[in-house]
C-alpha cells in the first residue's frame, strides 16, 4: 500500500518534470530537468526491484548524459530558437500514435499475470535455476551479467565507443577557441 | 537497553523529518540563491544526518550500520563541498546577493 | 510508523524542490534544487530499504547514488562557471575574472 503510494507520487513528479522540460526554453534548465527526470526514474526502478537498470539510469542519466548535454550547450548556445509554426499536425500524429499504442496494450495480459505466455515459456527455468547455476541472488542480475554476459559486454563496448566519439567531437571544437594551441593543429 | 535505542532512533528520525521539511519549505520560500542555500544545507546536514543516524540505530550493530555510517560520512563531506562550489559559481555568475531593503 | 512519516516528508520535500527547479529563476536555483532532490532521493532509498525490509541492498544503491550525484553536480557547476568542463585553457576566458 505504502509502496504503491510512493510509486504514484514518483510517477506524478515524473510527469510534472517532463511537462516542465517541454515548456521551458532555457536549454540549461531543460538539461537540469532531464537530470531530475533520470533521478526520479532511477528511484522508481529501485522500487520495481530492477537494481541494474536503476544503477545504469543513475550513472548514465544523472552523470554522463547531463555532462554531454551541457558540453553541447556550450557549443550551440543556451536558448531555444522560438518556433514560428503552429504544431497542430505533429500533435495530431502523436495523439493518433499514442491512442493506437494504448489500443494495442488492451490485448496484452495484465501486469504480473502468472498465466501470461511470457511467464510460461523459459522464465520458470531461469527463476528456478539461476541461484544454483550462477549463485547470484537477484534473478535480473543473473540474467544480465551471467546468462547474457557476452551480450552485456557487447553493449558496453558500443556505449563506450559512442561516449568516446561524442567526447572527441565536443573536445575538438573546444580546443580551437582560446587561440593558444593553434600551432599544434 | 534495546528499548532506549529504539526510542532514540525514533526521536532522531522525527528530528530529521522535521528539518527536512523545514529545509524544503525554505528552498521554496526564501528570496534568492544564497538564502535558499541555507534551506538546502539544513536538509543536507542536519536532516540527512539525523535520519541516517536514526536508521543506523534501527539497524543495530552490524555491517549495515557500518554502511549507513559510511553513507553519513560521505554525505557530510560532499554536501558542504557542493554547497561551497554552488555559492562560488553563483557569486561569479550573479555577483549581487539579495539584501534586506533596510541594508541596501 | 515513524519511517512512513519520514518517507512522506521526503516525498513532500522532493515535490517542493521540484517546484523550485521549475520556477527557477536563475540557473543556480535549478542546480541547487536538482542537488537537493538528489539528496532526498538517496535518503528516500535508504528509508525505503527499512520499509521494504531489505536494507542491505538499498543502502548499497544509496551509497552509489550519493557519489554519482556529487560528480553530476560538480560537472554542472564547472560548466556554468567556466563555460566548459574545465580544460586548463578555459581559465583564460574573458568572462572568468
Amino acid at each position: 500500500m505504502l509502496i504503491e503510494t510512493v510509486n504514484i507520487v514518483l510517477l506524478a513528479l515524473l510527469a510534472v518534470t517532463a511537462i516542465a522540460a517541454v515548456r521551458l526554453h532555457d536549454l540549461f534548465a531543460v538539461a537540469m530537468m532531464f537530470s531530475i527526470y533520470s533521478l526520479l526514474a532511477a528511484a522508481m526502478f529501485v522500487l520495481l526491484d530492477a537494481v541494474d537498470v536503476a544503477f545504469t539510469e543513475a550513472a548514465v542519466g544523472v552523470g554522463i548524459s547531463t555532462v554531454l548535454m551541457l558540453g553541447t550547450i556550450g557549443l550551440v548556445g543556451r536558448h531555444e530558437q522560438p518556433s514560428t509554426r503552429r504544431s497542430l499536425l505533429p500533435l495530431a500524429v502523436v495523439i493518433a500514435t499514442g491512442a493506437a499504442l494504448i489500443y494495442g496494450t488492451l490485448d496484452m495480459p495484465f501486469f504480473g499475470d502468472p498465466t501470461a505466455p511470457v511467464h510460461q515459456h523459459v522464465a520458470p527455468f531461469y527463476i528456478t535455476g539461476s541461484p544454483s547455476q550462477t549463485g547470484v541472488p537477484n534473478v535480473v542480475t543473473s540474467i544480465l551479467a551471467s546468462y547474457r554476459g557476452y551480450d552485456t559486454l557487447g553493449e558496453l563496448a558500443v556505449i563506450f565507443t559512442a561516449g568516446v566519439g561524442v567526447l572527441a567531437l565536443l573536445g575538438l571544437r573546444r580546443r580551437k577557441r582560446p587561440g593558444k594551441e593553434e600551432t599544434t593543429k | 537497553m534495546s528499548g532506549v535505542l529504539d526510542v532514540l532512533s525514533v526521536v532522531l528520525l522525527a528530528i530529521g523529518t522535521l528539518f527536512t521539511l523545514i529545509g524544503g519549505i525554505g528552498l521554496l520560500r526564501l528570496p534568492d540563491v544564497f538564502t535558499r542555500l541555507h534551506g538546502a544545507s539544513v536538509t543536507d546536514t542536519l536532516g540527512a544526518g539525523a535520519i541516517l543516524l536514526g536508521l543506523a540505530l534501527a539497524a543495530g550493530w552490524s555491517l549495515l550500520m557500518g554502511k549507513i555510517i559510511a553513507l553519513l560520512l560521505i554525505m557530510a563531506l560532499l554536501s558542504p563541498s557542493t554547497a561551497h562550489a554552488l555559492a562560488r559559481a553563483a557569486i561569479h555568475g550573479i555577483r549581487k546577493p539579495w539584501l534586506d531593503e533596510a541594508q541596501k | 510508523m515513524t519511517l512512513t512519516i519520514t518517507l512522506i516528508a521526503l516525498l513532500v520535500t522532493m515535490a517542493l524542490a521540484l517546484i523550485r527547479a521549475i520556477k527557477g529563476p536563475t540557473v543556480y536555483d535549478r542546480i541547487l534544487a536538482s542537488n537537493a532532490l538528489g539528496t532526498k532521493t538517496v535518503l528516500m532509498i535508504a528509508v525505503l530499504g527499512f520499509v521494504v525490509g531489505d536494507p542491505e541492498l538499498y543502502i548499497d544503491i544509496a551509497l552509489m547514488y550519493v557519489l554519482i550525484g556529487f560528480i553530476g553536480t560538480v560537472a554542472v557547476l564547472k560548466v556554468s562557471e567556466f563555460g566548459n568542463l574545465g580544460q586548463p585553457q578555459s581559465r583564460t576566458d574573458p568572462e572568468d575574472t
